[in-house]
């Protein structure tokens, strides 16, 4: 029988204004990609196309999936995975370690202290209508000091590469997911290519449900041993249930909803089999507006009557504490460099992407004029929703979206169109360049942890630049190597 | 554990019972559609809707008594068990909600016993009566019972014994008591309409339950309806008499302990009790077993609301902290 023939990068495009995160501008593969690069290059298509059928039928079998908003109720749905993993080198991640860390720190203290003494307004270093004008600045939060001086345990943030090197997108700290995808899909990937894991000595991402678990444990109010840990969840039709459940189980914690907790005289209890029994720690997966109706919006059916109360009492740990949405505001974010120079007195490692805030008036007009370059976002929204890529918008679009604009400057900001870096995929047997970025976990206990890896998210429609899952986008593994 | 998940664990043992119940029921029918005489096949169909109490699709069955018209008499009846999405009794909607049920509790189950069932939920998703048809129902569902029987011996090999593990065998056999009991009492219902000889329709019974060889070993390969009634009942021999069944969930009960409120987790232990000593002890002398199966019936519904206030919607006012 004859062998079918070996893979090539024969038809891949290598783009000079983009970065390729597997070869240098010349077409030679990078260092720590070699041997990825050999591995491809040696399978036939046929067992590319297994390895490839093989990781997703795991995530159908496993029932890795998660639910689009706007579907039939409840739809499960799995996420694509492409295969091919997405190297990084040892010495790049120290590079971004040290930069999250210190994104964190800043974050952490920026928090506490807004929700304080706001000094970093009264130094003129933040206007205060950008943090007060913030619909994530929780009033109900002023006065209060976090356990520990941490605000935000779980950081998910978003970091993006082009030629000038890796930029900070985003960051995520009210409830940010995909932690359990990371997992997953280096579960899925190394199971299907064992001996290039085997000999690629990849650093471990499976243990971050015992780091988590280290922080949470360190930031219990009482001082013993075991708190008892729950993870509470909107339920079972909210986007990430399955990262909930999963992440329940790492944690050996119980999986709450708002209607098995009750707060009585400050503190909380769940509903056993055996009786009411306390809670020390809550890892929350639920929203500040809908936490408790008490405290924020009185119709919320997911919350808990009371919690807000328990929590400053210091009875009870929230992760992550209410009010952290205004140090992940779009706004504020253009500052989170000034913030770092700030508190630190450091010069930030990882660099923000170039922002012009719409509220202020002559970067407004930089942006109405550039709208066919820019990318504009609502300040308040995620998950890629209400966006306008402005170069790959129609025309009628971007007049729609300009009228948005104009009433209600303060709610956007605009950004370049970043040619994002991208990464080899397997698109109908062939390889093809698609556009990647990376969402890595920081934990903050009373230390940092972060596991050497990322959810690594990838624009699978050819050109788009959208990577998020609820919008046609995918995941693949991603190796960071022992140096 | 957390209440909640006790009684999602209580639940999918309850719909996979259930699912697999009613597959068995299924299997025996449509083979009977190879070879058995139209009568019996009309009063199999009575004999199920009958147990689940359910109306057949356009109110009764009427048989005219001609082989095409069984045929497709029966394609519509199993199409309204097996698939229909607004009959919340077909396998179809037991085994979602079973499944479910697992999906949310996933954490308190072994990823074994997931994937068992997920692999199964994939299988069904897209399929419709008419698939199934074609080539051979009574394997397809062998097949689905299988799965679930598998299902549980993935669990027997690999779920922690605790709370939860109780919670679901205690769903798994006061559904399945239940469902015994019904199908007697269809049963013996369905026979008093019936004139003819009736012998092949106990048998039959025998065959739901994988009793035909113990019944054969016990007694003789003569059917007689009191000996059949006997064994399925009273056997402790056999893994799915009414005795057994009951035994296990009283044992079960016991295990769990006493929840937040001891007076009302007795009285579920009780009555528990009261339902084997009644097969025990009153069985065997008793005339009326139709009266007595009555009652184990009741029984059941009242030890499901107990347990279910007694472990699962407590007020959390009068309930201790622990």
């Amino acid at each position: 029988m004859q062998k079918s023939t070996a893979m090539d990068f024969n038809r891949y495009s290598l783009d000079p204004s983009t970065y390729d995160e597997m070869f240098l501008p010349n077409g030679e593969p990078r260092e720590h990609s070699r041997r990825l690069h050999e591995t491809l290059t040696n399978l036939s298509a046929e067992d590319l196309g297994n390895i490839q059928e093989r990781v997703t039928r795991s995530f159908s079998n496993e029932g890795i999936s998660f639910t689009v908003y706007g579907d039939e109720e409840g739809a499960e749905r799995i996420i694509p995975v492409d295969c091919i993993p997405r190297v990084l080198s040892g010495a790049e991640w120290q590079h971004l370690e040290s930069g999250l860390t210190q994104r964190l720190g800043a974050l952490n203290m920026f928090l506490e202290d807004v929700y304080n003494e706001a000094r970093i307004i009264a130094d003129g270093v933040i206007p205060v209508d950008v943090v007060l004008g913030c619909p994530q600045y929780r009033v109900e939060m002023r006065g209060f000091s976090a356990p520990h001086g941490v605000w935000v345990t779980i950081c998910g943030t978003d970091i993006v590469r082009t030629n000038d090197g890796f930029r900070v997108l985003e960051d995520n700290l009210r409830v940010p997911s995909g932690v359990s995808y990371m997992i997953a899909n280096r579960k899925a990937v190394k199971a299907s290519l064992r001996i290039l894991y085997r000999g690629s000595q990849v650093r471990e991402v499976e243990n971050y449900g015992r780091l988590l678990l280290d922080c949470l444990r360190e930031l219990a109010p009482r001082d013993y041993s075991d708190p008892t840990i729950a993870l509470l969840t909107p339920g079972v039709y909210n986007s990430s249930f399955y990262e909930h459940m999963f992440l329940a189980r790492e944690l050996g914690a119980e999986l709450v909803e708002g209607r098995d907790l009750l707060v009585n005289n400050g503190f909380v209890y769940m509903r056993t089999t055996d009786g009411l029994r306390r809670v020390d720690v809550i890892y929350r997966r639920v929203n500040d507006e809908f936490l408790d109706p008490l405290a924020f919006r009185p119709d919320s059916m997911l919350g808990v009557p009371g919690l807000l109360h328990a929590y400053k009492l210091g009875n009870v740990t929230l992760a992550n504490a209410p009010g952290t949405g205004v140090a992940d505001d779009k706004s504020v974010y253009a500052y989170v460099p000034d913030m770092i120079r700030y508190y630190l007195s450091e010069e930030p490692i990882l660099a923000n992407v170039e922002t012009y805030l719409c509220r202020r008036p002559d970067e407004l007009e930089y942006t109405l004029d550039n709208l066919d370059k820019l990318v504009v976002k609502r300040v308040g929204e995620s998950g890629g929703y209400g966006m306008l890529v402005g170069p790959h918008a129609t025309p009628q679009e971007r007049d729609e979206y300009a009228k948005q604009v104009r009433a209600n400057p303060a709610d956007f900001i605009s950004q370049p169109t970043l040619a994002l870096s991208r990464a080899p995929c397997l698109i109908e047997g062939d390889f093809e360049p698609r556009h990647v970025d990376l969402r890595p976990f920081v934990l903050r206990g009373r230390e940092t942890r972060i596991v050497p890896g990322a959810f690594c998210r990838v624009a699978l429609r050819r050109g788009s630049l959208v990577v998020n899952s609820s919008q046609g986008g995918g995941g693949k593994d991603l190796w960071v190597l022992e140096d | 554990m957390l209440a909640r998940s006790a009684q999602g664990l209580y639940w999918m043992g309850r719909y996979l019972e259930r699912a697999e119940h009613l597959c068995r029921l299924l299997r025996l029918q449509t083979e009977a559609l190879v070879d058995r005489p139209i009568r019996e096949i009309h009063f199999g169909w009575s004999r199920i809707y009958r147990s689940m109490n359910r109306q057949p699709p356009g109110g009764s069955l009427d048989f005219s008594g001609s082989d095409d018209f069984t045929l497709a008499d029966s394609y519509t009846l199993a199409d309204d068990l097996t698939f229909e999405r607004i009959n919340p009794g077909s396998v179809w909607n037991c085994f979602a909600q079973g499944r479910e049920n697992a999906r949310q509790m996933r954490h308190c189950i072994s990823a074994e016993m997931w994937t068992c069932l997920n692999l199964t939920y994939l299988r069904l998703q897209n399929l419709e009566v008419f698939d199934i048809w074609r080539p051979s129902p009574e394997s397809f569902y062998a097949e689905t019972a299988g799965n679930i029987d598998t299902f549980i011996g993935v669990a027997e090999a690999t779920m922690y014994r605790d709370e939860g593990w109780s919670f679901m065998q205690l769903g798994r056999y006061i559904e399945r008591s239940q469902l015994s009991v019904s199908l007697l009492l269809a049963q013996l219902d369905e026979e008093k309409l019936t004139d003819e000889e009736t012998d092949e329709d106990w048998a039959s019974l025998l065959r739901v339950r994988h009793a035909i060889e113990a019944y054969n070993r016990t007694y003789s390969v003569e059917v007689h309806p009191n000996q059949v009634l006997d064994l399925l009942v009273t056997d402790p021999l056999l893994p799915s008499s009414l005795c057994r069944c009951l035994d296990i969930a009283a044992s079960e009960l016991a295990s769990i302990g006493h929840g937040p409120n001891a007076p009302a987790s007795g009285a579920a232990q009780r009555l528990a009790g009261r339902m084997v000593a009644l097969i025990n002890y009153d069985w065997p002398d008793r005339e009326d077993h139709r009266a007595l199966l009555e009652q184990v019936s009741k029984y059941c519904r009242e030890l499901h609301d107990l347990v279910t206030a007694t472990y699962f919607d407590y007020s959390a006012e009068d309930s201790p902290v622990r």
